[in-house]
């Protein structure tokens, strides 16, 4: 899908043109107007899309380059060695785009160093934030040799080459605190989040779903580069990622479903609830799906099949995130939240600018060895392991259509979700309104002291302002008169008349009595001027 | 008695009179947000409201908790817990995550979404007051009694005297006490807490401890996954060093083997 022709824009370059220019209007929208004019975010809704979609599934991206390269480097497990460096790149892209979204989420992104110099450890997100700095910076270690590599530059590699291992240990170390963290962020919300998603376990489910999300990025990334670059699908590694997934997956789904059982909410899975059918199709879709799909022989083997398990698995994934971020959490808040046009234009230009930064530099860096291209793409290639018998269905329909039950009945699922949703946010406690009682109150009721205002030039006589003569008994209300200029913190006695301040004009006394709220100031003097 | 500041709402003293929504406005340089103070609810620019809510009047502002989830989340210790009770914020901290805003049991922490260089807005106790020995604006012009200040443990005493001495009248529960750990605002009621808008399913313990817990144990994890992983590198590497020395032993005894092109020699 990336390729790149300087001399006539093809389809793909426009679209990109077009996300592009409408992101770039967002970023002014964003950066001149702040987050209120630019995000449908709210004081109850406080996280939305750029937290949920670009910050927890932007990281999880970089899932694929720790699995990968702990497998490769620490296990010396050699046969993955040739999808290593498309997942390093493509776990770099992911955090440095973090990055760039945090910049667009934080209400002050020119402090985004902050974390380096003020500490907080009791902090899960002081801890994230330390993971997206040190990583980040082990992760353009670990991408820099295919710079190097195209400048030609024999030092650098070197010494990079004899860090390789140590370099490795603390990527994943760092990789597996940081997935684990980003569930953690939500252990704080017990009462807030959805018993369906808040779960002790919540680091652990975010780390296990990590892992199988980045083993279908290889595969995803190694089919659309084929179609782009006709790099060739190594199709006997990938099939075997195929088994780590189901692996993965199954051990997630039977955590999930002891944890669900443990906390006694299994049951809330099947009731007809926005929170209840999201969290079916999250489960259709990105679990049960692709590990009925992978489970196949014939479709793990299958260029197609793995492909559309990897998508099931990435869409399953994003649909998790987004359950726990926006779904789970919406009931408790009370509000409802849909992302704004900017959030939207925002996010998708940022994925935009992923796919084209992992096409220029699968273009310009060798993250593709060589000799792995082959001449002449073609759209559907037969299966790479021989069929011995002819099957009673085609690889290709039997994916499409095990595929296409579970997306559609993810879908169907979500859709019925969405019909209960006005249900769900409509839980708030309905409080009766009956009259107050303040009979009670008023017992106790003590009226702030009378004040005497000295007499001036030309007055009839002193003025005494009793409270207890201008309240409302029936329904007291101190924010009346008290809110400009008679403040209650200052000393009363600073309200005097002088010539600059008449307190009879409309400001003071003369507010309310003007001849309609009460009598007015013009007349009856002695009302309130009692010599 | 220690030197914990606090305040008690007593809902059945609470007149709806708006004295305290009014002093914490003119305390706070705040503009006025609402046609009546009644309608009007908790945002940047209101720290605290009086809501109508099962036939008594009750108070909304930041509890200032013992143990504040706020002050745990926040990853630049922008809130702080002050000695005497209240929470503060240091506005030169804040990075704007609004983490403080999601984790807050309460939904207190608000946010001034219209502004470019936005903070976050709440109630911090009158700790200026505070310090100069004088009560917080709201309860020095409460004319009820209804929000009275002093200190923390004697309040809960007189709360409990409240409770004993009119035992048919209050619900035998003094909100804050416990929840999350405690707080510095306690309230009392004649009606369910909940029928007041206040949650009561509440953890008792401090809210941070569900992350701290997870949290301390990153220093062991980091040193032993280092030890582990670095062990399983040692050992499979020498595995594999092991295995080319004997196949290139091998390929020296017969050297019409098939050269073997091994990929590990290439560098990451």
């Amino acid at each position: 899908m990336m390729r790149w022709s300087f001399r006539r824009p093809g389809f793909w370059q426009l679209v990109f043109a077009l996300i592009l220019g409408v992101g770039l209007y967002s970023t002014v929208v964003r950066f001149t107007g702040g987050l209120g004019a630019s995000t449908a975010l709210s004081d109850a809704f406080p996280w939305g899309l750029w937290i949920g979609f670009d910050v927890l599934c932007g990281v999880a991206l970089a899932a694929g380059g720790f699995t990968l390269s702990a497998v490769v480097y620490i296990f010396n497990v050699e046969r993955f060695r040739p999808i290593i460096r498309p997942t390093i790149l493509t776990a770099f892209l992911g955090y440095a785009l973090v990055i760039v979204a945090l910049l667009f989420d934080l209400g002050r992104p020119y402090r985004i160093w902050h974390p380096l110099v003020m500490w907080n450890p009791h902090s899960v997100m002081f801890e994230v934030a330390w993971c997206v700095m040190l990583y980040t910076t082990v992760l353009a270690l670990e991408f820099s040799p295919m710079v190097f590599e195209r400048l030609r530059l024999e030092r650098p590699l070197r010494i990079l080459h004899a860090l390789t291992v140590p370099l490795v240990i603390l990527g994943v170390i760092l990789s597996t605190l940081h997935q684990s963290s980003l569930g953690s962020l939500y252990l704080i919300v017990p009462e807030k989040l959805h018993p369906l998603w808040y779960s002790p376990l919540l680091p652990i489910f975010f780390f296990i779903s990590a892992i199988a999300l980045g083993c279908a990025m290889p595969i995803f990334e190694s089919f659309l580069s084929y179609r782009a670059f006709r790099k060739r699908l190594e199709i006997e590694l990938l099939a075997d990622l195929g088994k780590v997934i189901v692996v993965t997956l199954a051990v997630y789904l039977v955590l999930k479903i002891q944890d669900l059982a443990g906390r006694g909410v299994l049951s809330r899975i099947v009731e007809p609830t926005y929170e209840g059918r999201m969290f079916l199709a999250e489960m259709l879709l990105g679990v049960i799906g692709p590990i009925l799909l992978l489970s196949l022989r014939r479709i793990r083997t299958d260029h197609f099949g793995l492909f559309v398990s990897a998508v099931l698995v990435v869409l399953g994934f994003i649909m998790n995130r987004l359950n726990v971020s926006i779904t789970g959490m919406e009931a408790s808040s009370g509000v409802s939240y849909f992302p704004s046009w900017t959030e939207l234009s925002v996010t998708l230009m940022i994925v935009a600018l992923g796919f084209a930064l992992f096409g220029a530099a699968a273009k310009y860096l060798p993250v593709f060895p060589e000799k792995e291209r082959l001449p002449a793409p073609t759209l559907v290639e037969p299966p790479a392991v021989a069929v011995l018998r002819r099957p009673w269905i085609g690889t290709t329909p039997l994916v499409l259509i095990l595929g296409g039950l579970f997306f559609i009945g993810a879908m169907g699922s979500a859709y019925s979700g969405l019909q209960h949703r006005e249900r769900a946010l409509a839980t708030a406690p309905a409080s009766e309104e009956s009259e107050p009682e303040i009979a009670d109150g008023l017992e106790r009721f003590e009226v702030p002291p009378d004040v005497t205002f000295p007499q001036g030039e030309a007055s009839p006589g002193p003025v005494t302002f009793r409270h207890a003569s201008h309240l409302n008994w029936e329904r007291p209300n101190c924010t009346i008169c008290h809110h400009e200029p008679f403040r209650m913190l200052k000393a009363f006695g600073s309200v005097t008349a002088s010539p600059a301040r008449d307190l009879h004009d409309e400001r003071h006394c003369g507010r309310c009595h003007d001849g309609r709220t009460s009598f007015s100031v013009k007349e009856e003097c002695t009302a309130c001027h009692r010599p | 008695m220690g030197d914990k500041r606090g305040l008690l709402f007593d809902a059945t003293l609470c007149i709806g009179c708006g004295a305290c929504y009014e002093a914490c406005k003119e305390r706070n340089q705040l503009p006025r947000t609402a046609a009546h103070f009644l309608d009007d609810r908790l945002s940047d620019q209101t720290y605290t409201v009086v809501k109508r809510r099962g036939g008594r009047f009750v108070r909304q502002l930041c509890m200032h908790c013992e143990v504040p989830t706020c002050v745990s989340v926040c990853p630049v210790g922008a809130l702080e817990k002050t000695a005497t009770g209240p929470v503060i914020y240091h506005e030169a901290r804040c990075i704007g995550c609004r983490y403080c805003m999601l984790a807050c049991p309460f939904g207190i922490p608000k946010y001034e979404w219209r502004k470019i260089l936005p903070r976050v807005r709440k109630c911090d106790l009158c700790a200026d007051r505070l310090a100069a020995g004088r009560p917080p604006a709201c309860a020095e012009v409460c004319p009820t009694g209804a929000t009275r200040f002093g200190d923390r443990q004697a309040l809960i005493e007189e709360a409990r005297a409240r409770i004993r001495t009119h035992p048919q009248k209050y619900v035998p529960r003094i909100y804050g006490l416990e929840e999350v750990g405690g707080t510095s605002v306690l309230l009392l009621s004649d009606i369910p807490f909940e029928r007041l808008g206040y949650r009561t399913d509440l953890l008792s313990e401090p809210l941070p401890l569900l992350t701290w817990q997870v949290l301390q144990k990153i220093p062991n994890f980091v040193a032993v996954g280092s030890v582990l992983l670095g062990g399983i590198w040692w050992i499979t590497n020498r595995r594999r060093e092991v295995q080319l020395r004997e196949r290139q032993q091998r390929e020296v005894r017969e050297p019409s083997a098939p050269e073997s092109a091994d990929p590990s020699h290439e560098e990451p």
